[in-house]
């Protein structure tokens, strides 16, 4: 039993077991479905059935394997994603920042900024392609939209969460304005400024696969609802299901991987984390 | 002491009332100027949109009237698909924090896989749910709305959970150890301690996963077998080229998500009431 608890300590193997429990209970799943059902790969195909498709050298669609359209289509989905991504990070940063530096476009934006929190933007997606009437733009928009709102309001939030102390310093320094904001402020706000791009990129992952689904054009969510509708091999379906889930949990990830590399705050954690490994 | 008179901007920006209006009225007057740019089709002139894809304020309204009994039906089953669903989602999620707040070491496993599942877009989740209630029931209408509430129920489970376990576990401290000091069975700790500690974390959690069960209500609907809910409707009137009908549903859709807000920052007022 003791021993029991000492491996529940150690977090990789946790989560192993808990992968391996999902897998069990998935398998069991599987074969009663097989077992029941003429067509099991529509509703719940074995985990090997799935990787083996990755694998498989025989073409689906248009003379590529499944590997070939699910890599070439997931990459021209997360290209799409990431520039709305970037666009809206951009403009949520800026209008914190204008939002701090202005009580009125403080007091004129905030309520418009809670409203895009409470409306359904997914569900806009096909008025706002008719709207554009080009996909590749209704994309952009609808990323930076959901992006926009999450980077805004937690940067805001860091911004106001500096001390009074802090100030105070600088202001005894005679510090000009445009000092205070590059080295309090920012600094401050970055740590806030990446919760919020760690909440955006899946939902900009996932704007881009809606989108996707609405015209034929390529991307995850198109070859997806091709394969629902069985114009190409059902696994590619379910390989898609499979890479969207990792690329949403890798896009997660990989903020904190830059906010490790760039926030000074970490930076500063890393080294007395050395030092104090000496 | 002389002081020099300050002047009418400063002493404006000074005064709390002032303030205060302030932030009523210019939002507001935000608002009216958009109106009026929308209306007037000044709008239409800068995006290059005509009025047949972006119809005028008033006539979205008018249609919405005259449609009113087919908006409520939908209106209906997306407010159904999304309450359910985000409540047995947040129940479920709140009894995930507890097990990993119990079993400290593998059950905290268990937040790290659910977070894992919230990053499933719910457009790959969706069409999952729809194939796997096929056998539920003979129905179409009752086995999407069974799939609906459940892509809704995943939602809504991760932030509920995330929020929940910081809620049992980040207490006041040595509050704990007055528990332990008083030897309180666990049940009584977590009654007495635990529970009332994390209600305001369950409405954080709330405060992201009721605008999220409503959009998940909707993205689920392009995917149901069966055609009804505010989302399904948006999209079936924009493929019919039906814009003003699409417009009004889509102003539902942005009520239904404003209401949703609004409920939940009502209730979180009268229970947090006694609280500071």
């Amino acid at each position: 039993m003791k021993k029991i608890r000492k491996l529940g300590q150690k977090k990789w193997l946790v989560t192993l077991v808990w992968v391996i429990g999902i897998v069990i209970v998935w398998e069991i799943m599987a074969f009663r479905v097989a077992a029941v059902k003429r067509t099991p790969e529509n509703i719940l195909p074995h985990i090997y059935q799935i990787l083996y498709s990755f694998i498989d050298s025989s073409p689906v669609a248009g003379g590529q394997t499944a590997l070939m359209v699910v890599a070439s289509n997931a990459v021209a989905t997360l290209l799409r994603a990431a520039v709305g991504f970037l666009l809206g990070m951009g403009l949520g940063f800026v209008l914190a920042l204008l939002m701090k530096l202005s009580g009125i476009i403080e007091k004129l934006a905030f309520p418009y900024l809670m409203l895009i929190q409470m409306i359904p933007i997914l569900g806009m997606a096909p008025i706002i392609l008719s709207l554009t009437g080009d996909i590749g733009t209704s994309r952009i928009i609808i990323a930076a939209i959901l992006t926009f709102y999450p980077v805004a309001a937690n940067t805001l939030a860091g911004l106001k969460s500096v001390e009074t102390e802090k100030y105070e310093l600088m202001y005894s320094y005679a510090a000009p304005k445009r000092m205070i904001y590059t080295k309090v402020l920012i600094p401050a706000c970055l740590p806030y400024f990446f919760t919020g791009l760690k909440i955006a990129a899946p939902m900009a992952i996932t704007a881009s696969i809606l989108v996707d689904t609405l015209q034929g054009d390529g991307g995850l969510g198109c070859m997806l609802s091709q394969s629902l509708r069985h114009a190409m091999s059902i696994y590619v379906f379910w390989d898609i299901v499979l890479v969207s889930a990792v690329i949403g949990i890798l896009s997660t990830k990989l903020m904190g991987w830059i906010e490790d590399l760039v926030s000074p705050l970490k930076r500063i954690d890393r080294q007395i984390g050395r030092r104090g490994g000496k | 002491m002389y002081t020099r008179k300050k002047n009418i901007f400063v002493r404006m920006s000074e005064n709390v009332n002032v303030q205060k209006a302030l932030g009523v009225i210019l939002p507001v007057l935000l608002g009216i100027v958009i109106f009026v740019l929308w209306q007037t089709q000044v709008i239409h002139k800068i995006f290059h949109v005509d009025v047949f894809t972006l119809p005028l304020p008033t006539r979205i309204v008018s249609i919405m009237i005259d449609n009113i009994s087919d908006i409520l039906i939908n209106t209906k089953a997306t407010v159904f698909a999304a309450a359910i669903g985000l409540l047995i989602g947040s129940v479920i999620g709140y009894v995930i924090a507890w097990v990993a707040d119990r079993w400290k070491g593998f059950g905290s496993g268990g937040l790290i896989i659910v977070t894992a599942f919230n990053a499933i877009p719910i457009v790959a989740l969706a069409p999952v749910m729809t194939n796997w209630t096929r056998d539920v029931s003979p129905d179409a209408s009752v086995r999407s709305m069974v799939s609906k509430i459940l892509v809704v129920m995943i939602v809504s489970i991760a932030s509920m959970s995330i929020n929940a376990y910081r809620g049992l576990t980040e207490l006041k401290p040595y509050a704990m150890d007055m528990m332990t000091s008083y030897a309180a069975k666990r049940r009584e700790v977590f009654w007495k301690l635990q529970f009332p500690n994390s209600v305001p974390y369950i409405f954080t959690a709330l405060r992201v996963s009721a605008p999220n069960s409503v959009i998940s209500a909707i993205v689920a609907e392009y995917f149901a077998e069966y055609i009804i809910g505010v989302g399904r409707q948006i999209r079936e009137n924009i493929v019919l080229a039906q814009y003003s009908t699409a417009w009004a549903y889509i102003l539902t859709a942005c009520i239904i998500g404003i209401v949703f807000y609004v409920v939940l920052m009502i209730v979180e007022a009268i229970i947090l009431k006694h609280r500071k």
